[in-house]
């Protein structure tokens, strides 16, 4: 157990729920194996879905056969673009925000046109699995290759295929700030680097799968593995029904890391649910969900860094080109994120960015932890690695002399509202490394770290809002409602853990029914570090409207002034004199009984902000940012390139730990799927085509590969969320993969400056060097 | 033509008649008798989320076909303990955090108990070699190895009373 | 997953050579543990029309040590090899192997038969069995042979054993007293992954020479192969560095690795230099260190 360190001395609230290492409300009926996720419901006269894919990233198709698969016995309903002609499903925006959706609709099944490899190209149910598995190897497809393009500097070039608009080109961020001009003029030393980042995937471990039924009015239902109830928006406009027709229902997913921010199997489901009137269940095979969903940008991300030689940095300018691959969906806002985190933690007075995302025939690309803002990380914490070797300076050192701190302004001229405890977090990092373990023979020994920012809550631009109704039971149990999809990380638990504290209740005294978008009040995404923020302070809202008219009905009864009055432990009570006291129970029937509201649905806003200046980059984009650091100590093996991390620290400003153990579980999994991402990851398309299609061929880190992660929980108490919590979430995984590259560069005195750092890659870098 | 047959699973101590093809996995055989702890990662033996005990033994599920698994005795992760009466790896994982989405739990405490059955008091090596063949995507892991090893005390001791 | 096949399920090995026998040839494949054959089956690299499954020949799994030789039956497990104290004792480098097999699922059910007879480049039993001078017993409808595991292969997923025969046992003589066999694989990540270069090797020592080496490489050839002419150049020698290091150039010699997406042929080539390298160094190390 991590000890928490770093919290005010002053505490203004005795919190008896909040900040305990509480065991999750989810977390023995998953171990018992009684949980059951999308995947486990069904229902009599069902239907059996399978996507029949493309085998080619870049294609016309000239003719599509489906007769064979039509004539086999029991297949009873089947789907080609050539049944969906005028219809199309969006890639932009999941949530609820009601802005203005681009025009970046693509295709639900392939109509002429195939854009990237394993593109649906018909939909087919049958009575069995088996059945339309069968069916969809007697598809015959006329597939004529049609030029295309595999990457984005290609992509570029006049002339080449084109996938989006008149130049690929979907996406542009800048940010200006000062003078780049003057800030290279006034440098010792320029340092400029190119680091490159590669396609991974989410490989969460339950496929995609749901199952769709159209109920007696006329509803289409779908019960989804998904992160966004509130597609059932862009579901309805894909089917050409009326948004009050679809209902989606989640269930606890089995992992997401943002692979089911997208819509996933949810329209395929719709359409084949309101063809046949039957329901449907289709689940992706791990083949379907690696070629099937979008993956992580690749970035090129040029940085040329002016510096003078007692250490401080006088201009940055980034260049980033990122990958979007067949479709828009996410790229435009991932890319608002790099650059937004393009400098890094660090005062920089004299910054220019330039961003594009280019469309090519690979895998669309779109949302996946940290958005960006991750591989923004990889770039500028390697480049302070070398920017501090240049001018022969300590990296921590050279880090310290420019860090950001409270009250300082950020690239794009926002200052953050919490504390910035970036340089506590690293150094306390650095330090929990402990003795450096010794090289020995061909084994070199290296140490690095990685600071960060990483935003959470959603850009401000889109006017998020999250809403939470809390409501207590006669017998004085407490029920939450509220659409928040829990992917894993314990978002649902932490809504009980939120009320339980405010309503004075053991957390197992709460039910939380969640992610039902016809039931449950909305509360957005579970997507870029927003729940605990957005729907944490919902439930506290609602919670606490709910406590303040009990209590105050309570304080009639004891005939003193509410200020005075506690709940805890299922009762109320009077602070300063616990023998005036009744239970919940009894004054929630009281309550029942007078007609005092015992509920509250609560809304909760994110701050509203409009777009940032185009040009200049500047201004609001995200509610605040999360500060902190990784340390890593590898072991490079420089004969066989083998690497080992020997030692993995992640020290983190969390605001407010609502569960430290949760807590602490998600920096252990940040820092491995980190530890993925810089060394064994990578999702290899060669003309489109995937070469990485299982987890044999796609390796993330098993129980063999880690070391023991360890966590220091820093609680500034100074974030936005409830009880001055900020979000861990994304901000677990975005240094980890810089700060293994920077311990590599260590070890071996040269730098790898593209991920994944394989063996093959170190022992080339050696070679060179000599 | 030997394709379809009607056979008896033993699973979690109660005979089960299932009329499944030859070609069915156990995995396929075991959902479709309802034993929805069993989950479907991967289909090929790359994730172990699909573990199952057969005769004591961790075996991918996925890859074993139903009519092998006749005559062997099968436990799924809700045969090994229930809310009421865990088994102390389900009890230990679910109190100290080494469940998050909980998708792969069932695979890695089948794995588990294979292992503690073979090495009652493992090391943290013997652990990792353990679940080696168990992917987890979410917890890095060391919740559940501190899980395992707290379990296998807890065996340790009660096996000892 | 969808496939059609018959499944038989014989109680004894010679129903099963029959079945293989009288089956339709090439249509007809054996089953043991089938962590392959059920993966390639769902890919569609291989519709048989029958399965025969060896589950229920328990005479086929075990692990015996007599006549100065250690016999594993075909169904032996990769887990068996982990357990066993016969196999540590002679054959470390195949407990190396075992133990870097997959995950203990897989370890638990695939057979050292089935490493052997899938054919793959890169199958982690066969390169410490060459090492050790492995023979492999076959069973078929015409009768027992046995042949060196050295000559099982003929190329690419080519190899001797007809389609009625059943690999029912491997063989090795036991270790001799001043010798050590290791084996040591390069991957992608330290948990189950397909082998980038496989090596293993067994080096005897007498009388301040080697009297016996063995260099097995894995992944690196169409099939795993020893390199000969490695081996030669160490016999009978006292291992120096430089000795040592010219074995290791030789056998890179002896290798022929393509380029793929796990590593290309060049990193492939540097891998069999530096664990021939390696190893070999490592094991003479030792046995001086016995002999002095």
């Amino acid at each position: 157990m991590s000890e928490i360190v770093e919290t005010p001395t002053k505490i203004d609230v005795e919190e008896r729920q909040v900040g305990r290492p509480l065991e999750r409300t989810d977390a023995r009926a998953k171990a018992i194996g009684a949980t059951r996720y999308a995947g486990d419901f069904t229902m009599p006269n069902v239907l059996h879905a399978k996507v029949v894919r493309t085998n080619i990233a870049s294609a016309t198709l000239r003719r599509l056969d489906m007769s064979k698969a039509r004539a086999l016995p029991g297949v009873v309903c089947i789907l080609t673009g050539a049944d969906l002609p005028d219809r199309m499903a969006a890639t932009d925006m999941p949530g609820q925000t009601g802005q203005q959706r681009r025009k970046t609709d693509h295709q639900i099944l392939v109509g002429e046109r195939v854009r990237y490899f394993g593109e649906p190209l018909a939909l087919i149910a049958a009575e069995t699995r088996d059945i339309a598995e069968h069916a969809a190897t007697l598809v015959e497809a006329e597939l004529e290759p049609y030029p295309g393009v595999y990457d984005p500097i290609d992509a570029l070039e006049p002339g080449a295929p084109l996938l989006y608009g008149a130049d690929n080109i979907v996406a542009m961020q800048k940010v200006r700030k000062g003078d780049v001009e003057r800030g290279f003029a006034s440098a010792d030393v320029v340092v400029e680097n190119t680091y490159r980042t590669q396609f991974i995937e989410h490989a969460f471990l339950e496929p995609e799968v749901g199952l769709a039924w159209v109920d007696q009015d006329g509803v289409i239902n779908i019960r989804v593995s998904t992160q966004v109830i509130e597609h059932f928006r862009f579901v309805a406009d894909a089917v050409g029904v009326p948004h009050n027709r679809v209902r989606i229902q989640g269930a606890l997913v089995g992992g997401g890391f943002g692979g089911k921010e997208d819509i996933t199997v949810e329209v395929y489901l719709a359409l084949l649910a309101k063809a046949t009137q039957r329901p449907v269940r289709l689940e992706f095979t791990r083949e379907d969900s690696l070629v099937g969903h979008g993956k992580r940008h690749p970035f090129v991300m040029k940085y040329r860094t002016g510096v003078t030689k007692d250490g401080r940095i006088t201009a940055l300018q980034c260049d980033f080109l990122a990958d979007a691959g067949a479709y828009v969906f996410l790229s435009p806002y991932v890319l608002l994120y790099s650059v937004v985190a393009a400098p890094g933690p660090y005062r920089i007075d004299n910054l220019r960015v330039d961003a594009k995302a280019v469309a090519t025939n690979n895998m669309y690309t779109s949302a996946f932890r940290g958005f960006g803002a991750a591989q923004a990380c990889v770039a500028y914490e390697q480049q302070m690695d070398e920017v501090a070797k240049a001018i022969g300076m300590d990296p921590l050192k050279f880090r310290r002399r420019n860090y950001l701190h409270d009250g300082e302004t950020m690239g794009t001229g926002f200052v953050p509202p919490s504390n910035i405890w970036t340089e506590r977090c690293a150094d306390r990092a650095w330090v929990a490394l402990g003795e450096p373990t010794e090289s020995s023979g061909a084994v070199k020994v290296g140490r690095g770290l990685a600071a960060y920012l990483q935003s959470y809550g959603r850009i401000t631009a889109l006017h998020d809002t999250s809403e939470c109704w809390v409501g207590v039971e006669v017998d004085g149990t407490v029920v939450v409602r509220s659409g928040v999809t829990d992917i894993g990380a314990g978002q649902v638990s932490a809504l009980a853990q939120i009320a339980a504290e405010v309503l004075g209740v053991e957390m197992q005294d709460v039910v939380v029914y969640n992610s039902d978008s016809a039931v449950t009040p909305l509360a957005g995404t579970t997507t870029a570090t927003r729940a605990l923020y957005m729907t944490g302070n919902a439930c506290r809202l609602a919670a606490e409207a709910v406590r303040r008219r009990l209590v105050a009905r309570a304080a009639t009864k004891f005939g003193v002034d509410a200020s005075t009055v506690d709940m805890a432990f299922g009762n109320v009570f009077v602070a300063d004199d616990p023998t005036q006291s009744m239970s919940l129970a009894e004054l929630a029937r009281i309550s029942a009984a007078e007609g005092i509201h015992r509920s509250e649905l609560a809304i909760f806003r994110a701050p509203f902000t409009d777009k940032v200046d185009p040009e200049t980059g500047q201004g609001q984009v995200h509610p605040d940012y999360a500060f902190g650091a990784h340390a890593i100590e590898v072991a490079v093996d420089t004969e066989t390139g083998e690497i080992t991390v020997l030692k993995s620290v992640g020290a983190h400003d969390v605001g407010r730990a609502i569960n430290p153990a949760a807590v602490e579980g998600q920096i252990e999994g940040g820092a491995t799927q980190g530890q993925g991402y810089a060394l064994s990851e990578e999702m290899i398309y060669r003309e489109g085509r995937l070469m990485t299609p299982s987890f044999s061929e796609y390796l993330i880190p098993t129980t063999m590969d880690v070391p023991i992660v360890q966590s220091i929980i820093l609680e500034s108490r100074s974030g936005l969320g409830p009880f001055g919590a900020k979000g861990i979430g994304e901000a677990a995984l975005t240094p980890v993969a810089p700060a293994i590259a920077n311990a590599v560069a260590d070890a071996i005195g040269v730098r790898i400056a593209e991920l994944p750092i394989t063996p093959e890659k170190v022992v080339a870098a050696l070679r060179h060097k000599a | 033509m030997n394709r379809h047959r009607t056979i008896s699973l033993d699973v979690n101590g109660r005979v089960r008649e299932i009329a499944v093809p030859s070609h069915r996995t156990l995995l396929e055989a075991l959902r479709e008798l309802g034993c929805l702890d069993v989950k479907c990662g991967c289909e090929k033996g790359d994730c172990g989320a699909c573990a199952v005990l057969l005769d004591g033994e961790a075996v991918d599920s996925c890859l074993t076909l139903a009519w092998t698994a006749e005559g062997r005795a099968i436990t799924t992760v809700a045969g090994l303990g229930s809310a009421e009466k865990p088994h102390p790896l389900q009890d230990a994982l679910a109190r100290n955090g080494g469940v998050q989405c909980g998708y792969c739990t069932p695979g890695f405490i089948i794995a588990a108990a294979s292992l503690l059955r073979e090495t009652p008091n493992p090391t943290e090596d013997d652990i990792r070699f353990g679940l080696g063949g168990n992917l987890c995507r979410c917890t890095g892991y060391r919740k559940i190895f501190e899980a395992v090893s707290e379990a296998a005390t807890a065996m340790d001791a009660g096996a000892r009373t | 997953m969808f496939a059609q096949f018959d499944l038989e399920m014989p109680d004894g090995l010679d129903d099963a050579v029959r079945l293989l026998a009288n089956g339709n040839g090439a249509t007809t494949m054996p089953l043991a543990g089938g962590t392959n054959v059920i993966v390639d089956i769902r890919a569609r690299r291989v519709s048989p029309s029958r399965l025969v499954s060896l589950d229920r020949i328990h005479v086929l799994r075990g692990i015996d040590r007599s006549n100065g030789r250690i016999t594993i039956g075909g169904r032996t497990t990769v887990t068996d090899l982990v357990r066993s104290p016969d196999v540590a004792a002679h054959a470390a480098s195949l407990v190396d192997s075992a133990r870097v097999f997959a995950g203990q699922m897989v370890r638990n059910t695939a057979t050292v038969a089935g490493n052997i007879a899938c054919g793959s480049p890169a199958a982690d039993l066969v390169p410490p069995l060459l090492a050790l001078d492995a023979v492999v017993a076959l069973k078929g409808a015409s009768g027992t042979r046995d042949v060196a595991l050295c000559d099982y292969f003929t190329g690419y997923k080519k190899d001797v054993r007809r389609h009625d025969e059943l690999i029912t046992g491997i063989s090795w003589p036991a270790a001799e007293r001043h010798s050590v066999n290791r084996f040591y694989k390069l991957a992608r990540r330290k948990g189950d992954a397909i082998t980038v270069v496989g090596v293993a090797i067994t080096i005897a020592a007498g009388n301040g020479v080697c009297t016996k080496a063995r260099i097995a490489l894995g992944a690196v050839t169409p099939y795993p192969v020893r390199a000969r002419r490695a081996e030669a150049l160490l016999e009978g020698k006292r291992l120096t560095p430089a000795l040592v290091e010219d074995a290791a150039r030789q056998a890179v010699e002896e290798s022929s690795p393509i380029d793929d997406i796990r590593a290309s042929a060049d990193y492939r080539r540097h891998g069999v230099h530096v664990l021939t390298r390696r190893l070999v160094g490592e094991a003479w190390t030792k046995l001086e260190q016995g002999m002095s």
